[in-house]
């Protein structure tokens, strides 16, 4: 009963922190209700049983991404309180209808007809476990993450930094 | 709390994220919305994996694992694209960026 309870309290603060994240005027604002969307899902992801999951989820995402965003805004736009100007892109009826369009006729049908598994097996939770398969089965996996990372680092360093100068640049010297 | 809830909040969340990639004008907001996205599928992989036959293969966290990590890194360079183009460009509103649309 309360796991009932807590998966609907996290369900609809999710679902909150979202909306808010994609619809708020303030980008900071925005920032902080995906935290919020974050930490819920992380709070899910303790209900399943992933509680290692759940501690990465609030170390990489509310820890990196979140601040990376943060970050990101602030070298970019001058937040300074609401957006005055139109959030929504031209054509944005369009976007609410295809968004609209793929949850009720692509995945709630798809969830209604498929044949779910009903029950629960008992399960401990151990981390021990989860290194000792990814070192064993998946390492290969692994290996691949890794050098998936550094390329990933060493390429947003390289795009970052900006070889080219600007039109403005170039008029400005 | 049976697997076709924990589908169908995945799935609500999945378009909330969709609908931001599709009608925000900022490129920042579009990058989270993907972030929003992903974090529905991840819902899905660990959903899956508790409501299946042996939980302690641990295939749905490793997955999970292994998306959180790609999405780390698909992050980090769609930042680092997103501040190149505000470089160059001076804005990061999409409908502004249309260097190659036909004139």
């Amino acid at each position: 009963m309360t796991q009932e309870i807590t998966f609907w309290v996290l369900a609809v603060i999710a679902v909150l922190g979202a909306l808010v994240a994609v619809r708020r005027r303030n980008l900071i604002h925005g920032v902080f209700a995906l935290m919020i969307f974050f930490a819920a899902l992380s709070g899910l992801f303790l209900l399943l049983l992933a509680e290692f999951i759940a501690a990465v989820q609030i170390l990489v995402y509310i820890g990196a991404v979140g601040i990376l965003l943060l970050f990101a805004i602030m070298l970019t736009e001058r937040v300074t309180g609401d957006d005055a100007r139109d959030i929504t892109s031209r054509g944005s009826f369009w976007g609410w209808a295809a968004a609209l369009a793929v949850l009720v006729f692509l995945l709630l049908p798809a969830i209604q007809s498929a044949d779910l598994a009903q029950t629960t097996q008992p399960h401990n939770p151990s981390v021990k476990a989860l290194g000792q398969q990814m070192m064993d089965p998946y390492v290969i996996t692994l290996e691949v993450l890794a050098l998936l990372l550094t390329a990933a680092l060493i390429g947003a360093v390289a795009a970052s930094q900006g070889g080219e100068k600007t039109k403005e640049d170039i008029d400005d010297a | 709390m049976t697997l076709e809830h924990c589908l169908i909040l995945s799935a609500v969340l999945f378009c909330i994220g969709l609908l931001g990639a599709f009608t925000r004008r900022n490129a920042v907001v579009v990058l989270f919305s993907i972030e929003i996205m992903l974090n529905a599928a991840n819902l899905n992989f660990i959903a899956f994996w508790r409501f299946s036959d042996n939980p302690d293969q641990l295939t749905g966290p490793l997955f999970t694992l292994f998306t959180i990590a790609v999405a780390a890194a698909e992050v980090a360079v769609g930042l680092a694209l997103v501040i190149a183009v505000y470089r160059h460009f001076k804005t990061v509103d999409l409908e502004q960026l249309d260097t190659l649309k036909e004139e």
